[in-house]
Formats: C-alpha cells, sequence, structure tokens
C-alpha cells in the first residue's frame, strides 16, 4: 500500500492538505487536512457587534463579499432591521458579481488548467485544450483573468472596492447615481461578450432555453460555434476524459437560499435534498468534533451554542476542520447542490444521467453562472436611484441573529449571541467546512474525502484524476476558519 | 528574467486577489516585458506537491538567484513556538520564510497581515502571528531589525487589507528598474503611504467635513466622522487620489474607512462605527473647535444629509 502526500494542493484558494492511502491503483482512504488556524472566532469575543461586519469578510479574500452577505443578515436578525427593495437589490448585485467572478476563476484558473495534463497528452483534443486552458498561456485563461477585472470595476462602483468591501445592517450604504448604473452596465456588456463569445458561443439567452441533455444535444449539433465553444468542448470531451466517472459524493444537497428579495424570499432557495426535497430546518445543523482537534463536547451541537476550544492530542484526530452535518448527514455544498435544490431542469436531468460526479458538478457551475449573469442585469436595471437604499436597524444588548446565505461554492452561516451590546458568541460554518469536513461521530467521512475514495490513479506521480475530484469542489481553505494541522511529529498543545 | 516567489501563510488570500487586478503593468506585461517570472505562487501554480517543494529548495540551496520574495500573510510563530499553524508541505510556514529571506535580494510584505500582524496577530493572538518585520507599531516582527535583503534593505511594506494592486505593482516595477524606493517611519513607499497623504484626501465628501455637515446614519450624504467612525483623516494612504479598481473607494461608496493600512488595524480601529478621537492627531484642538463653530455658520443651504 502506498500513502501518497499531495501536499501542498495549488491551485484552490488557501491551505489544503491531503493524504491519500493508494491500493491496487485506487483509492482506499483520504484525509483532508486544512493547514491554516487563525481564530477568529476566538478574537471577536467581546466586540461590539457591528465590528464583525469588518473582521469576518477578512476570512476569505476570495468570497468576503459571502461573509458581508452572512454578517449582514446575522445582525438584520438581530438588530430588528428594515430594508427597503434598493437595499437588497444592492446586495444581490454585489454577491452576484463576486459570485460570477468565482466561477469564472474557478473554471478557467483553478480547474481548467488541469485539462492540460499531460495525462492526456495523447487525446485527439489534447492541442485545443491546451491551447485554451494552459495556465498563464491559454487562450481563455488569458480571456478569463481580464473578465475578472472588469467584474471587479462593476463591484467597485457599488462596494467601493473589491476584495473588501462592508456590508451594514438596514440595507446598502451607498447611494448610487443614474450614471453609475448606466456604467456597470456597460462594462458588464465587456464582460457578456467573453462570456458570449468564448465560454458559450451564443447568447445568454440562447442557452438558457437548454432545459434538458436532449436540448443541449440539439445545441450543439445546430451550430459549429456552439460546438467548438469553451462549454461546447468540454460537453463533448468530458466523458472521453472520464470525468463522469470521477467523484461522486455522498448524494446529499444542502443550499441555505440566496439573493434574499424584499418579498422575504431567495432567488435561488432553500433546502436539503437526499433523494427526496425538504425545506431547511437551521436547528437540524450540527458541528461534531470527534476528528478534530477541538475538546469541550461529545457529538454533534449546534452552532449557537458553538464551542471553539482547542486541544491536540495524538490519535485518532486527525484535522483542525469542524465537521458539519445536517440532520446527522453530511451534505455536498455549491453550485450544484443550489441548482438542484432549485429544481433546475436542465441539471436535474444532468444530475439523473450521470450522478453527482466531476462532470456535473462543473456543468453545473458554469450552468449557475450563466443564469447569474442574466439575473445581474435585471437587477441593475431595477434598480431605482430615487428611492432610499438604506432603512433602519435598532442597538438591542440581548439578541440573537442568524445570517444564513451562499457564498460562490456553498452555503456559508453566521450565528450570533449579543450579550450587554457585545458579541458573547459568534460562530461561523463556511462551505469548504461541510465540503472538506472529516470524519463525524458516527465514522461517516466527509464529502470529499467520499469522493476521492474508490478514484482510480493510474500514475502515482501525476494522480490528476485525485485532484479533479478536490478542484470540483472548489474548496476554499482560506475559508476554514477553525483548521491547523500540527504533524504527526510534532507534538502541540494548542491552548 | 527576474525570479519572483509569493509565499502565502496567515492570509485570506485577498491581497493575492487584489493583486490580479493589477492594471499598468498587467499581469502579462509583466511577464512579457519585464521578465517576471513567478516561480511559485500557490493559487496559480500549475504543478503541486512534490514539485513545489523542489522549487522552493532551489533557492534556498542559492541553486537559483531569488530576486524579489513577496510574503503575503502573517506568520505564526504558535502554537508553543513551532509555527505549525500554518505550514506548506514538510515545513512550516515560518520555517520557509526563515530560510528564504536570508536568500532574497528584496522582501516585499504585502497586506497588512504581513506588514504589521493584522487580525492574525489582534489580541489575544491566538496562533502567536507577527508581521514578517515589524509587530503591529514596533520593528523586529519574524525576521528582527537588523534583517537586510541582500540588496541592502530592510523589507519593504506594502500595508492595505488588501493592499492596492498599484501599490505592489508600481514598487515592483520600481525595484527592477533600480530606482531608490523612499520609505516612510513603518518602511513602506511613501508615495503611497507618506506623512502628507491621507484617505481624507481627496475623499468627496470634504465640503461637508469643511462644514460639519455630519451623517446621522448610514446611507446619508454627509462625511462619516462624527457617528460613523471614518479613519480616514488618521490613515496614511491615497485611496481617494487613486481610487480602487479604477472606479471608487469605501467613502465614496458611504462606508467609513476601516484604517486598514495603518499598523495597529484592526485594534486600532475599533470598534470600526465609532469616532477615535474629537480631533486628528496633530490638528490644533482649540482653534479647530472654534473654527468648526464659524464653518457651520458658513454652511451653504445647498449642503444637506438627505
Ligand atoms: S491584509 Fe487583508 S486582504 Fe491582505 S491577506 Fe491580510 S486579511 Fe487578506
Ligand atoms: S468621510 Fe472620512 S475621508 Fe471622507 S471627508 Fe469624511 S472623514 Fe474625510
Amino acid at each position: 500500500m502506498a500513502e501518497i502526500d499531495l501536499s501542498p494542493i495549488t491551485r484552490i484558494e488557501g491551505h489544503l492538505d491531503f493524504k491519500i492511502n493508494v491500493e491496487e491503483g485506487k483509492v482506499t482512504d483520504a484525509k483532508a487536512i486544512g493547514a491554516l488556524f487563525r481564530g477568529f472566532e476566538i478574537i471577536l469575543k467581546g466586540r461590539d457587534p457591528l465590528d464583525a461586519l469588518v473582521i469576518t469578510p477578512r476570512i476569505c479574500g476570495v468570497c468576503p463579499t459571502s461573509h458581508n452577505d452572512a454578517s449582514a443578515r446575522a445582525l438584520d436578525d438581530a438588530l430588528n432591521a428594515s430594508i427597503p427593495e434598493n437595499g437588497y437589490l444592492m446586495r444581490s448585485i454585489l454577491l452576484g458579481v463576486e459570485n460570477l467572478m468565482s466561477h469564472a476563476a474557478h473554471t478557467y484558473v483553478l480547474f481548467g488548467p488541469d485539462l492540460a495534463n499531460k495525462k492526456y497528452e495523447k487525446h485527439e483534443a489534447y492541442p485545443e485544450l491546451a491551447r485554451r486552458f494552459a495556465p498563464i498561456t491559454g487562450t481563455s485563461y488569458k480571456g478569463a483573468v481580464f473578465a475578472r477585472i472588469k467584474l471587479d470595476e462593476i463591484f467597485a462602483i457599488f462596494g467601493g472596492k473589491h476584495p473588501h468591501t462592508t456590508f451594514v445592517p438596514g440595507g446598502a450604504p451607498v447611494r448610487p447615481q443614474l450614471s453609475d448604473i448606466t456604467k456597470a452596465l456597460s462594462i458588464f456588456m465587456q464582460v457578456q461578450d467573453f462570456l458570449e463569445n468564448v465560454t458559450l458561443g451564443c447568447s445568454i439567452e440562447r442557452w438558457l432555453e437548454n432545459r434538458s441533455l436532449k436540448d443541449v444535444q440539439k445545441w450543439l449539433e445546430e451550430d459549429e460555434r456552439h460546438a467548438n465553444s469553451d462549454l461546447g468542448l468540454f460537453i463533448r470531451y468530458g466523458p472521453e476524459l472520464g470525468l463522469d466517472k470521477l467523484g461522486r459524493g455522498p448524494g446529499n444537497f444542502l443550499s441555505y437560499g440566496v439573493y434574499a428579495q424584499a418579498d422575504g424570499k431567495n432567488w435561488l432557495p432553500a433546502g436539503f435534498y437526499d433523494g427526496k426535497h425538504h425545506t431547511l430546518d437551521q436547528s437540524k445543523i450540527e458541528e461534531h468534533i470527534k476528528y478534530s482537534w477541538y475538546t469541550g463536547y461529545e457529538g454533534g451541537r449546534h452552532p449557537m451554542e458553538g464551542i471553539t476550544e482547542p486541544y491536540y492530542e495524538e490519535g485518532e484526530k486527525y484535522t483542525w476542520a469542524k465537521c458539519p452535518r445536517y440532520d446527522g448527514k453530511p451534505a455536498e455544498v455549491g453550485p450544484l447542490a443550489r441548482m438542484i435544490i432549485d429544481k433546475d431542469p436542465l441539471v436535474l436531468d444532468l444530475a439523473k444521467e450521470y450522478g453527482p460526479c466531476v462532470y456535473t458538478r462543473v456543468l453545473a457551475r458554469l450552468h449557475e453562472a450563466v443564469r447569474l449573469a442574466a439575473k445581474i442585469k435585471e437587477w441593475l436595471l431595477e434598480i431605482d436611484p430615487a428611492k432610499p437604499f438604506f432603512g433602519s436597524y435598532e442597538r438591542p444588548s440581548n439578541v440573537e441573529g442568524i445570517g444564513l446565505t451562499e457564498a460562490a461554492r456553498g452555503a456559508l452561516g453566521h450565528w450570533v449571541r449579543i450579550r450587554d451590546g457585545k458579541i458573547d458568541n459568534y460562530q461561523v460554518i463556511t462551505p469548504t467546512a461541510w465540503n472538506v469536513s472529516p470524519k463525524d461521530s458516527n465514522d461517516v467521512h466527509g464529502p470529499i474525502e467520499q469522493a476521492v475514495i474508490g478514484t482510480p490513479v493510474e500514475d502515482e506521480d501525476n494522480p490528476i484524476e485525485v485532484q479533479h475530484v478536490i478542484r470540483s469542489y472548489d474548496p476554499c481553505i482560506a475559508c476554514t476558519v477553525h483548521v491547523i494541522t500540527p504533524r504527526k511529529s510534532y507534538k502541540l498543545k494548542v491552548v | 528574467m527576474v525570479n519572483v516567489v509569493w509565499m502565502q501563510g496567515a492570509t485570506d488570500n485577498g491581497c493575492l486577489v487584489s493583486f490580479l487586478n493589477m492594471q499598468q503593468p498587467d499581469v502579462y506585461q509583466a511577464i512579457e516585458k519585464l521578465g517576471v517570472s513567478i516561480s511559485y505562487q500557490n493559487t496559480i501554480n500549475p504543478t503541486s506537491g512534490k514539485d513545489v517543494i523542489a522549487t522552493l529548495e532551489k533557492y534556498i540551496a542559492g541553486e537559483e538567484q531569488l530576486d524579489v520574495l513577496i510574503i503575503e500573510g502573517a506568520i505564526p510563530r504558535g502554537p508553543n513556538g513551532t509555527g505549525m499553524a500554518c505550514f506548506i508541505g514538510p515545513k512550516s510556514f515560518a520555517q520557509w520564510i526563515s530560510e528564504l529571506a536570508p536568500q532574497a535580494h528584496y522582501v516585499l510584505a504585502v497586506g497588512t497581515c504581513a506588514a504589521f500582524g493584522n487580525i492574525p496577530a489582534a489580541e489575544p493572538n491566538p496562533t502567536d502571528a507577527t508581521g514578517v518585520q515589524w509587530h503591529k507599531t514596533e520593528m523586529g516582527g519574524f525576521l528582527g531589525k537588523e534583517y537586510r535583503s541582500k540588496a541592502g534593505l530592510p523589507v519593504i511594506n506594502i500595508s492595505g487589507c488588501p493592499a492596492h494592486p498599484d501599490w505592489v505593482a508600481q514598487t515592483l516595477v520600481a525595484v527592477l528598474l533600480g530606482k531608490n524606493v523612499e520609505l516612510d517611519k513603518y518602511n513602506r513607499p511613501k508615495d503611497f503611504f507618506g506623512e502628507e497623504i491621507t484617505v481624507h484626501d481627496g475623499c468627496p465628501r470634504n465640503e461637508y467635513y469643511a462644514f460639519k455637515v455630519a451623517a446621522e446614519k448610514f446611507g446619508d450624504k454627509g462625511c462619516l466622522y462624527m457617528n460613523l467612525g471614518c479613519k480616514g483623516p488618521h490613515t496614511h494612504s491615497d485611496c481617494n487620489r487613486r481610487l480602487w479598481n479604477r472606479q471608487s473607494s469605501l467613502t465614496r461608496c458611504g462606508i467609513p474607512c476601516h484604517g486598514c493600512t495603518n499598523p495597529d488595524f484592526p485594534e486600532g480601529s475599533m470598534p470600526f462605527f465609532q469616532r477615535r478621537r474629537l480631533v486628528v492627531e496633530g490638528w490644533k484642538v482649540v482653534p479647530y473647535i472654534i473654527g468648526s463653530g464659524f464653518m457651520k455658520l458658513a454652511k451653504p443651504e445647498r449642503l444637506k444629509n438627505e
């Protein structure tokens, strides 16, 4: 048996170490190990509740706006905020732009280069894949680098800067003028050019007419530009590269719902799916620590009662990532989960045909990106600069608040307890905590671990299959707040 | 060719994300025209695992010249002095930095985390984190006061949460052209962080500030200093002159400056939404207060919060 140490895993956002055991060309065991602990929850204790608005986005510079949104929503809830329609729109636009940017970056900068891996050298599509997706030099890679910058410009028009704007309870602090909106729309058209000419080979509207695999087949045959677009290429060659056989996760999906609207609904709904659709009940969320270097309780614990007490011992514990479970089950979060819970017909069809694999996950992300692009344009047009963007909030001294939202890579929750006007407890469960979680109290592996176990490894020096699986989840370890990794040879006690 | 290694420690990746917005030069011009070769940067690296370790070891052994070492993120020395709160492959981040720094011709600490410690080093500093050559307002940090890179310079600090891509890019270009980059008292390039520059400078709310029209709540038009805790006048950086993403700035969008380039960020700025003191350091209190009274009287009608 060979234990392969893949550390450090690159082209993910942040620090992730990963260990797999390979027997007879197959992964038999997997350990996902985060490599960074910064202790945000400890730092927030005793601070003014509004300080969380500035501190928590610094958990992750890749998806800071989801933390902006979660912290603002937690305080909306705790501080009894009222939010005007423009306030909702502004938050949705900022979060939507960031999520679109994340999807672009993931597709082209983080995941795409693997399609130009030497494993596929002999495949007929290789020269074309390499020409487009090779890191830095790939033509599509390069296009995406500049499209990202444009999206950041739109973000800055309303948020001041990216990364790291600040959201506030009660709506949005900005007061854009009509000319800001028209400018944003104009920059957006440049991004749309890239999306339509390079990624899709057709208009956004045309792609969104595809509601089943049969439609997609027709779309491919309809026009050469469709078949030869980046998406067309991926749809055609993905299964040939074996991406439909890799990375089968647990098949449970969770979404907190996102892009809150003035009518009290989310554009993309919340829910849990385990073969059946369930409405989300956040009281069913618990964090386990049996295999994580924490102490203070057994079994699972709801985040509002969460304890973050680091404790290292040599033994069965193997990571400092806590282990979130929904109704006791591991759950995949991210674009595939959101699309399934939204009952998106195309993604449901894909999932039925191919299962929750690398191929489906990547396509679900791209499909969501296209839907989101169309929606951002709508939101921009809906803003009414003559109406208010900010409503109000109060300052009660003893309250609790919950802020649930979605980052590009999945469900993000903030739970805050305020006592005597100060933060008494602040707990964050990041999307990556869900996907990268270790085994729980019942010894059930987390989603990525499950997806990696069983993966065939052709060449132990180039375990690209495993990397496809890990990257398909778009893990963001900068996100995993509770992570630290002392190595076996070190005796550590974290107090 | 200019060999650049970009190491990430206790960071949120924000400074890298910000750097990718670089426009003059853009990433491609930097590579093609300035000959910059990024030998390792985890988020964009083509290879993983062993290859990464081998590249870094080559620089440590001095087999290849390390022209610029960019460090993003604070350096955790904990737990218990092991540095293992953050590691890359077989070594702690701290260990890598202590081995790479002596080989580097220039060291840039990018972002407030690397420059001064930032949030990871905020009390109670759970991982005993510190900046590369500074700990908050004190020189020393991880490498110590005496450290000089091979070019004879201390670590060049480019603070900011995140650092502005232009601050990094222009410093890099200047260094590559062999120019002497003048530094301020925190070893930051004076061009961006000098004594005479503040965030207040260039803020479109200046007129409101001058006539003492204070925003009462978020979304008001007035100045964010009195009631919403703007740190602009206390913060030496050119955000409102240079603008972010070539478009805007926090104060332009109604968000008070949080003072994120300051060495004492975040503690020195908390509570973020409350005024630090009435009068900015260096201002003459009595004339200022008397003057304010007159300015209120002088206020033109058109300056209103709503
Ligand atoms: S300085 Fe700020 S943006 Fe930069 S790495 Fe640190 S937390 Fe992130
Ligand atoms: S909002 Fe801040 S930076 Fe702008 S004028 Fe007021 S104090 Fe100065």
